[in-house]
């Protein structure tokens, strides 16, 4: 095995400069895919980050009426109670935010919008969502005070501004009618561009007043210590649950369509690296060729001195073997060092192409993932390739006519 | 017993077009410790035959034995295995490893044999000072000239302790001095070691000194002379 294996490496730099050409393919191979997958994962998981944590949370207990028919009718009692007894259920949960939130029509003395008016426990919201970052004007309210923060996009619509008085015109709870006239203590930038132009955050309590919504919240978000434990922690939720009209949602659950938008969007991206992986299939296998024609004497001779085919073989194997690894090794440090990079000053999209982002109710910057999977995936792939290519070399020694092979 | 037999062996080339028929009817024996030259002008079958000898070819018919060991009926792998523990080999080109050294290059067989490490080192060693080679043992073959990477070739064909030894025009790249030092190392390990070789040749150097020489012509043994130790001619 020794001696087979220095045999498989040494062959291996009989020609320096080939061997690294096709290493560095390889290489390009993997950073390729890896940043072609990074790019597209980096913005789905922009998009579905902001998503969960400004609007749907990883995971959310609801009314089981509500997903069906979200009114404040089907809001449900919260208190310290609850909030105890969902905390005790799993030790992965860190804290339980409530919400209550509704549409309400906006108004000035001119202009009237829809938006939607979301009543929250600010600290709890900051701890889950860092709101209060995303602050660009003036202040965020105080408990209970009859202040609201618009978002950028819809105090623009309305155009109001900080200190402005902003009358709210809705239904609350059972029919009741809810109006208020509120100050604009701030202006917030929404990270979602569709809800940047029509969102209204205000205290929990001053909303639940509005609303005539005492002690009711139309959600519950679930913060947890990581998203991965997402399903295992709703299970756990959804048996202390049984029994009640509650009931736990997880976040692919709760929007559905735009995991199917996505994944769509994804088509296109697994198509170039489809394309990629054939193009470097290729390359790799004119090298393979290459390598494995310009030796057929050798290996006659090898074989005629009593080399095991199958023995020959495995050392040709063994030479794709260290090309892939040292390819596929070398593509994910290079991967990770240019990823890490993008992934600290992501790419920001400027002109046109922004605003068609944006558009498209997308951030205009290109996020990148660096989940580590979209690694040892693409590192996988570019790995089996190479190793389906040397099938061939393989293939071609088992077959080999050793006297027309010593004679070429 | 005779270390090699063929009896009556027949090549035939394409057979369902246009035959061309390398051997007729052969039927030769090498008995241990010959210094045989097959000889011929090119055509002749002497490679061909060389070939069946090795256990490289099958031939189209007539059977051919190692020992008491039927080659023609063996299959493919077991004719590989066969020729690993029983037969040497030297190439016209010498055909070493080129990324191995002198040493590695004598040493791979037994490796491949399985003889321990520490075992095939020490006969490599030995059998690269007995081709004058003790010196160079960690030159590469590009480092060598011919003659010496010829000489790294026949103690790579003895590595295996084979029953003999075929070597294909092994003087053929090598000018005269080499060939001759080539040619007293093979002589010395056949009269010392009693190692069987058989030589297709063209080359008159090795006629010269070959004790038996047969002769093909068209496919066929034309002539086959021993020269006895007192120098008489056998036919």
């Amino acid at each position: 095995m020794k001696t087979l294996f220095k045999l498989a490496w040494r062959s291996l730099w009989r020609n320096k400069r080939r061997t690294l050409i096709t290493i560095s393919a390889l290489i390009f191979a993997v950073v390729a895919s890896v940043f072609m997958q990074s790019i597209n994962r980096g913005s789905h998981e922009m998009i579905v980050d902001n998503m969960t944590r400004f609007q749907t949370g990883y995971l959310q207990i609801q009314d089981y009426r509500f997903e069906n028919e979200p009114s404040l009718d089907n809001s449900f009692y919260y208190d310290g109670d609850l909030e105890r007894e969902l905390l005790e259920q799993d030790d992965r949960i860190t804290f339980v935010l409530p919400r209550i939130e509704t549409f309400m029509l906006a108004a000035d003395e001119q202009t009237t919008r829809g938006g939607f008016v979301f009543g929250v426990d600010l600290e709890k919201e900051h701890q889950f969502n860092g709101l209060k970052d995303r602050l660009v004007n003036g202040r965020f309210f105080d408990d209970r005070e009859r202040g609201v923060v618009l978002s950028q996009g819809f105090s623009d619509r309305l155009g109001l501004s900080v200190s402005d008085t902003i009358a709210l015109i809705g239904q609350g709870r059972f029919g009741m009618s809810a109006s208020g006239l509120y100050e604009i203590v701030g202006i917030m930038d929404h990270p979602l561009p569709d809800m940047n132009s029509r969102t209204i955050y205000m205290p929990l309590e001053t909303a639940r007043e509005l609303l005539s919504a005492e002690d009711k919240v139309t959600s519950l978000l679930i913060g947890m210590d990581s998203d991965r434990h997402t399903d295992a922690v709703a299970a756990n939720i959804g048996h202390f649950l049984e029994g009640s009209e509650l009931r736990v949602f997880t976040w692919p659950e709760l929007i559905p369509e735009l995991l199917e938008l996505l994944e769509f969007d994804l088509v296109g991206a697994y198509l170039m690296s489809y394309i990629l992986y054939i193009v470097i299939a290729f390359g790799f296998f004119g090298t393979i060729l290459t390598m494995t024609l310009e030796r057929i004497k050798e290996f006659g001779i090898l074989i005629s001195v009593g080399m095991a085919r199958l023995k020959l073989a495995f050392t040709l194997f063994l030479e794709v073997f260290i090309i892939g690894l040292l390819g596929v090794i070398a593509g994910v440090v290079f991967a990770w060092l240019l990823l890490y990079y993008f992934y600290l000053y992501p790419i920001e999209l400027t002109g046109e192409l922004a605003e068609t982002v944006i558009d498209m109710g997308w951030a205009p910057v290109l996020p990148m993932s660096f989940a580590p999977d979209q690694f040892y995936t693409q590192a996988v792939i570019v790995f089996f390739i190479a190793i389906l290519i040397a099938v061939y070399p393989m293939y071609r020694v088992i077959r080999l006519d050793v006297i027309s092979a010593s004679r070429s | 017993m005779a270390v090699i037999r063929t009896e009556k062996i027949c090549k035939v080339y394409n057979p369902d077009t246009i035959p061309v028929h390398a051997l007729k009817d052969v039927s030769i024996q090498v008995e241990k410790g010959e210094f045989t030259s097959l000889v011929g002008p090119s055509g002749s079958g002497k490679t061909t035959l060389l070939n069946m000898l090795g256990a490289l070819d099958m031939p189209s018919s007539g059977k051919s034995f190692i020992g008491d060991v039927e080659v023609t009926k063996l299959s493919d792998k077991e004719r590989i295995n066969f020729r690993l523990h029983n037969i040497g080999f030297v190439f016209q080109h010498y055909n070493l490893i080129p990324v191995f050294t002198a040493r590695e290059n004598v040493s791979f067989i037994m490796m491949l044999q399985g003889v321990a490490q520490k075992e095939l080192l020490e006969r490599a060693d030995e059998l690269l000072e007995s081709v004058g080679l003790g010196d160079r043992k960690d030159a590469r073959p590009h480092e060598l000239s011919g003659g010496q990477q010829q000489r790294v070739a026949v103690a790579r064909a003895l590595a295996s302790k084979p029953r003999f030894i075929l070597a294909d025009e092994p003087t053929a790249n090598l000018d005269t001095k080499a060939a001759m030092n080539l040619l007293d190392i093979m002589e010395k390990m056949n009269e010392e070691q009693k190692v069987t070789f058989v030589f297709s040749t063209h080359d008159q150097r090795v006629i010269k000194r070959a004790r038996r020489v047969v002769t093909l012509v068209d496919g066929a043994v034309h002539s086959d002379k021993t020269t006895t130790p007192d120098n008489t001619v056998k036919e």
